[in-house]
C-alpha cells in the first residue's frame, strides 16, 4: 500500500513538473469557464447539467494526453525494469500510477466545484443534482484514466499510446449515436456499453446502481488488464 | 548464491539461452563476456525476475527466482545497460525514491541515501536535476539505486557503456568497492577492465556458457596471453 502511495506520489509530482499538464490544465479550465457562463447566460437555468456535457466531451479528447505517457515513458526509457526489479508488484505500479493520475484530474474537477458556488450565490441550485453530477463526471474521468492506462501499457510509445486510447474512448462516447441503426438484443448491448447511457443519469441528477456497477466495473477491468499485460512482458 | 540450470529463453523461434548452467558463490566478482546479442542480458534480465525464462531453474541467495521473485529482488541490486533515472527527479528524491521501493525501512532511509551519495561521490550533485547530470554523474547515480538496499547480489550491465577515460577508472573503483562486500556478475565490452576487476570469467556465446573459470586456468589452459586473445579464440571456436 506505501508503494502504491510513492508511485501515485512521484507520477502527480511529475505532472505538476510538466508545462503538458499545465497547457491541459488551463485549456480545459478556459474551456470549461466559458462554456459555463454560455450556458448559464442561456439556458437561465440553475442547474450544471450542460456543463457536465461539455467537460464530459473535453475528457474524451484530454485525458489520452495525461495517460499516454503513464507506461510508455517508462517502457522507452527503461524506468519499468528499474520498477519491476524493485520488490514492487504489478499491481502496485499499476495502482500507483492510476492515483497519481486521478488525483491530479481530481483537482480539476474540485476547481470546477467553483461553479456550485457560484450559481448558489444567484440562485437556488438543487444541491442532489450538482453532487450526483460531479460524482458522476468524476467516476467517468477515472474510467477514461484507467482506459489510458491500459492503452499506455500496450507500446513503448506516446503517440500510439495515445491514439490508441482516442480509438477506445471515443467508441465507448459516440457509440450511443448508432443506437437508432439496431434493434433487440444488439440495441440493448450497446446503450448499455455507451458510456453516455450512464453519465446522462448522473448530469440529470439521478445516482442509480447500474450506472455506478458501469463505471466502477470498467475501471477495475480496465486496471486488471493492465496488470495482466503487465505482467505478460 | 547464484544457481541456474537448464536455463533455456526463445524471442519468437530465435533460441537466447540454451541449457545455461551456472553458479556463482558468495563474494565472487565475475565477469560476463559475449558479443552482443549473445545473451548476456537476457540472462542478467532472468537473473533479476524481469524476465520469466522458458524452462529451467533460477535461485538466488537459496531462493527460487521463478516462485518467490519479490523476496529475490530483496537480494539484488541491478543496473540496467541504460541508467534507469527520472530526469525530473533531482538526485536525492529519486534515491529516496529507490530506497523506498526496495524496502529499506524508513528508519534507514536517511543514513542510506547519505552513505551511497558519499560512496559514489554525488554529495556536489544531491539537489540536481538528473536531467541536468553528465553521462558520468548518471552512471553513478544507476549504481546508487542498486546499492542502495545493500543487496548481497549486484548485477552491472555494461556500467561503464558510453564514458570517458576518467569516468571508467571512478566507476571501477566503485565497483571494486563494493565488489568487497557482495557478489557480483558485471557485464562489460571492455575486456581490460575484467581483467582489473574480476577474477573469474564467463564467456557467453549465442545462448551457450563456452567458457568459464579462473582468468589465469583459462588463459593457461588455451594457451593465451591476455584476455583478449582468450575471447576472441573462444567466440572464433579456436581450441
Amino acid at each position: 500500500m506505501l508503494k502504491t502511495f510513492d508511485i501515485a506520489m512521484k507520477e502527480s509530482a511529475g505532472y505538476f513538473r510538466s508545462p503538458l499538464a499545465y497547457v491541459i490544465l488551463t485549456v480545459a479550465l478556459t474551456v470549461f469557464n466559458a462554456f459555463f457562463f454560455l450556458i448559464i447566460d442561456q439556458n437561465r437555468e440553475a442547474a450544471l447539467t450542460d456543463v457536465f456535457r461539455v467537460m464530459e466531451f473535453m475528457f474524451v479528447f484530454l485525458i489520452p494526453l495525461l495517460t499516454m505517457k503513464t507506461l510508455a515513458e517508462e517502457k522507452q526509457t527503461g524506468t519499468l525494469e528499474f520498477l519491476l526489479t524493485t520488490p514492487t508488484t504489478e499491481g502496485q505500479i499499476i495502482c500507483g500510477k492510476y492515483l497519481g493520475t486521478l488525483f491530479f484530474v481530481s483537482i480539476l474537477v474540485a476547481i470546477t466545484g467553483i461553479y456550485y458556488g457560484i450559481l448558489a450565490s444567484f440562485a437556488s441550485p438543487e444541491a442532489g443534482m450538482a453532487f450526483a453530477g460531479y460524482l458522476g463526471i468524476w467516476l467517468e474521468a477515472a474510467f477514461f484514466i484507467a482506459v489510458g492506462i491500459f492503452c499506455s501499457g500496450l507500446t513503448g510509445s506516446h503517440l500510439l499510446a495515445a491514439i490508441l486510447a482516442y480509438a477506445v474512448l471515443f467508441g465507448l462516447y459516440f457509440l450511443k449515436s448508432f443506437n437508432s441503426y439496431l434493434h433487440g438484443p444488439a440495441e440493448t448491448v450497446l446503450r448499455y456499453a455507451a458510456v453516455m447511457t450512464h453519465s446522462e443519469n448522473f448530469f440529470v441528477g439521478i445516482i442509480a446502481a447500474a450506472d455506478l456497477a458501469y463505471l466502477g466495473s470498467g475501471i477495475l477491468i480496465f486496471l486488471l488488464l493492465s496488470i495482466i499485460f503487465l505482467r505478460k512482458r | 548464491m547464484i544457481r541456474v540450470s537448464k536455463l533455456n529463453h526463445f524471442y519468437g523461434k530465435q533460441r537466447a539461452l540454451a541449457d545455461v548452467d551456472l553458479a556463482i558463490g558468495k563474494g565472487e566478482i565475475v565477469g560476463f563476456l559475449g558479443c552482443n546479442g549473445a545473451g548476456k542480458t537476457t540472462l542478467m534480465r532472468i537473473l533479476t525476475t524481469f524476465l520469466r525464462p522458458a524452462s529451467g531453474e533460477v535461485f538466488v541467495a537459496q531462493m527460487d527466482a521463478l516462485r518467490r521473485p519479490l523476496d529475490v529482488r530483496r537480494k539484488i541490486g541491478y543496473l540496467p545497460e541504460n541508467p534507469p533515472l527520472y530526469p525530473a527527479l533531482t538526485v536525492g528524491q529519486y534515491l529516496y525514491f529507490a530506497a523506498r521501493l526496495k524496502d529499506v525501512p524508513a528508519r534507514k532511509q536517511k543514513m542510506q541515501v547519505d552513505k551511497v551519495i558519499a560512496a559514489c561521490s554525488l554529495r556536489a550533485v544531491r539537489d540536481r536535476l538528473i536531467a541536468a547530470l553528465s553521462k558520468g554523474f548518471k552512471q553513478r547515480v544507476g549504481l546508487a539505486q542498486a546499492v542502495i538496499n545493500e543487496p548481497p547480489v549486484l548485477i552491472l550491465d555494461e556500467p561503464t557503456n558510453g564514458l570517458d577515460p576518467v569516468q571508467i577508472l571512478q566507476v571501477r573503483d566503485l565497483i571494486k568497492q563494493q565488489g568487497s562486500e557482495r557478489t557480483v556478475l558485471l557485464s562489460t565490452h571492455i575486456l581490460s577492465e575484467i581483467e582489473q576487476v574480476a577474477p573469474r570469467v564467463l564467456i557467453i556465446q549465442k545462448g551457450e556458457i563456452i567458457a568459464d573459470g579462473k582468468q589465469s586456468d583459462l588463459l593457461a589452459r588455451a594457451g593465451k596471453k591476455n584476455l583478449e586473445e582468450l575471447f576472441l579464440a573462444a567466440v572464433r571456436g579456436e581450441e
